[in-house]
């Protein structure tokens, strides 16, 4: 049988002075899932290995680990598939990224824990229950704007992942800005405003760089960054002034008066005089090099029939209303060119 | 059969980036794409409206589409965050009958129409699939062979899959394989699937963007490498423009020069340092001109 290696990070806090990476060989068993391979080692060649599981069939998020860099749960991807993937014979596997490991690939919970708790992850009824003593009830669509981000099972592999987190541990992170839109945008809930105050306290909700990596990763359709800048649309919504909501507002304001952004008066219109005042040196650098654009000091140019810009953005201000957008249900499979189902693949 | 595209050049490629359009042109022009500039074309919302207004960037993004459709042309854009506000307006609205009936409410008070009929795709994959890397290979006539040189995708050519689904996510290998054709060495680096952080510049411009900027160029530069590439200019801006300030945050020197990918495969294909712009960038380029002087 197809052998493989499975190399796993290994760090003793109370023996090693810094982590290290063992390596065991096994054979590629038919089905044989990454999580099932870590038992294999364990049972069979190196009982001292130390890794978290569960329930086995991507449920309880327990076992999300790092699989040659890229989070996901190992009891829901197979070594075979991942051995195509990246094109190897090793599987280099290591605790979620972003997170302090405690033993081996079993990391400390307590930090996503206390992030947890500032946006009070449980249900805060608006009213009584209804008298005839049923359950709150919700409208079809109401339900639907949450049902994705409803079914989170705080695996921690988006955490892991976050390139916001990886620059600033301070970040809430996209499992926890996501667990928080789940109550927000709950029609029956009734701490939508300090759930918005404690993400937004110092404006933490826009320290997302929107790199795609939580939605990417999410082993259950979550899709954190869209629970990120749905919670963003409705902070706006309910009148929060913050950097990225002015930022929004000159992109829309451009788009209706010129079309295309007007990039050399952005840094005034965001900050002001004093802030754009202090972007000075880098304005005079770009200056030199050729970058600046003087024309659009004055305004610059409109984009060509622009007079359509306006009445279409006028217009979808009064047809918004009446639409209900749906959601995209599946955003891991891979976008399809048409043109080449056009030329039969 | 001749390449012809319906051309988005964006906001950067018109604004702070000048080098871009003029590169992309040129090397386009060598490698026999025409393209079709369109004029009347707005900013795609650059995740900005998007945040504010969906249903706004649908439209504003389906009349950019609808744009395309008149010339009866794919949509070519040069920058990842363009590439992905489009396909994801053109995603939503093919797979959503209703909101695409409700958008053209919206664009038929402009007399315009949005059908669905074409495909938006970004340079990088173009030159890939449609020039092909064989012609590449065959029109190098100054190969990179000395330069080490750090691929930089950027985070909107990749991800989310069911937005861009050229490569895997996880390990793509489209600009290797193209640093290849023009003679390269592609360097391994941990920041080459990473995030500039661009997107949060406004709102964490100290507490992240700047200290990811750091990150990623001091990668590349532990790895040796002459240069880093990309092919989105907002990974530019932040990479090279801001560097000085990524520099300051950290309070070391990095330097390490980032080329837009049209301004390296036009170095190969043996178009000037100057008229590829390679003068307008803030990190100095003047290594890379020196060496293939």
């Amino acid at each position: 049988m197809e052998k493989f290696k499975l190399k796993v990070f290994r760090y003793d806090p109370t023996k090693d002075d810094k982590p290290y990476y063992q390596t065991y060989e096994l054979p590629v068993e038919k089905g044989m899932t990454v999580l099932a391979a870590l038992f294999k080692a364990k049972e069979e060649q190196d009982p001292s290995i130390s890794f978290r599981y569960n329930c086995r069939a991507a449920i309880c998020g327990s076992c999300a680990v790092r699989i040659n860099g890229h989070a996901t749960l190992a009891c829901k991807v197979q070594v075979k598939h991942m051995l195509e993937k990246y094109n190897t014979d090793t599987l280099v596997i290591e605790p979620t990224g972003n997170i302090k490991p405690l033993k081996d690939l079993v990391y400390d919970m307590d930090w996503v824990v206390d992030k947890l708790k500032k946006i009070q992850p449980w249900f805060i009824p608006k009213e009584e229950p209804p008298a005839d003593g049923k359950e709150y009830r919700q409208d079809p669509y109401d339900h639907h704007k949450i049902d994705f981000a409803s079914d989170c099972i705080l695996c921690n592999s988006c955490m892991s992942d976050c390139n916001a987190l990886k620059a600033n541990k301070d970040f809430l992170g996209p499992m926890v800005i996501s667990k928080a839109y789940r109550f927000i945008a709950d029609s029956r809930d009734g701490a939508k405003r300090e759930r918005l105050e404690a993400v937004l306290k110092d404006f933490n909700l826009e320290w997302c760089v929107r790199c795609m990596e939580c939605t990417t990763r999410c082993p259950k359709e979550v899709q954190p960054y869209e629970n990120i800048i749905r919670t963003r649309i409705i902070a706006a919504e309910e009148g929060f002034k913050s950097p990225g909501e002015i930022h929004a507002e000159i992109f829309e304001q451009d788009i209706y008066s010129r079309g295309l952004l007007n990039e050399m008066l952005l840094p005034m219109r965001q900050e002001g005089l004093l802030g754009a005042a202090k972007r000075a040196p880098f304005g005079i650098r770009m200056f030199f090099k050729g970058k600046v654009n003087i024309a659009d000091f004055f305004g610059g140019h409109k984009v060509k029939r622009h007079d359509e810009v306006k009445k279409i953005m006028d217009k979808a201000k009064e047809v918004k209303k009446n639409i209900k957008i749906r959601l995209v249900s599946d955003v891991h499979t891979p976008y399809e060119d048409n043109r080449k189902s056009k030329q039969g693949g | 059969m001749a390449l012809k595209y319906a051309f988005y050049t964006g906001c950067s490629a018109k604004g702070v980036a000048p080098e871009l359009y003029d590169s992309t042109k040129l090397v386009a022009e060598k490698l026999g794409m025409e393209l079709i500039e369109l004029e009347a074309a707005t900013c795609c919302g650059a995740g900005a409206v998007q945040e504010k207004d969906e249903f706004l960037s649908l439209t504003i993004n389906a009349r950019n589409l609808a744009l395309a459709e008149e010339l009866g042309l794919d949509m070519l854009t040069i920058c990842n965050t363009c590439t992905l506000m489009l396909r994801e307006a053109k995603f939503k609205l093919d797979n959503d009958p209703e909101l695409k009936a409700a958008v053209n409410e919206v664009l038929k008070e402009a007399g315009l129409e949005y059908k669905g009929t074409i495909e938006v795709t970004h340079f990088l994959w173009e030159v890939i699939d449609a020039v092909g890397l064989d012609k590449i290979k065959s029109m190098v006539v100054r190969p990179l062979r000395e330069f080490n040189i750090a691929p930089f995708y950027g985070c909107h050519i990749i991800r989310p899959p069911y937005l861009t689904g050229y490569e895997d996510p996880d390990n793509p290998s489209s600009i290797e394989r193209l640093i290849e054709a023009l003679g390269g060495n592609p360097v391994d680096h941990d920041a080459r699937l990473a995030c500039c952080g661009f997107h949060s510049f406004w709102s964490a411009e100290d507490k992240v963007t700047l200290k990811l900027t750091a990150m990623d160029t001091q990668a590349a530069k532990k790895q040796q490498a002459d240069f880093m590439v990309t092919p989105c200019p907002l990974c530019h801006t932040q990479l090279d423009a801001m560097q000085p300030e990524a520099e300051e945050k950290i309070g070391v020197n990095i330097g390490m020069p980032v080329l837009h990918l049209p301004q390296m495969i036009g170095l190969a294909i043996g178009l000037k340092p100057k008229e590829l712009g390679l003068h307008k960038h803030v990190i100095s380029t003047k290594a890379i001109v020196e060496k293939v002087a």
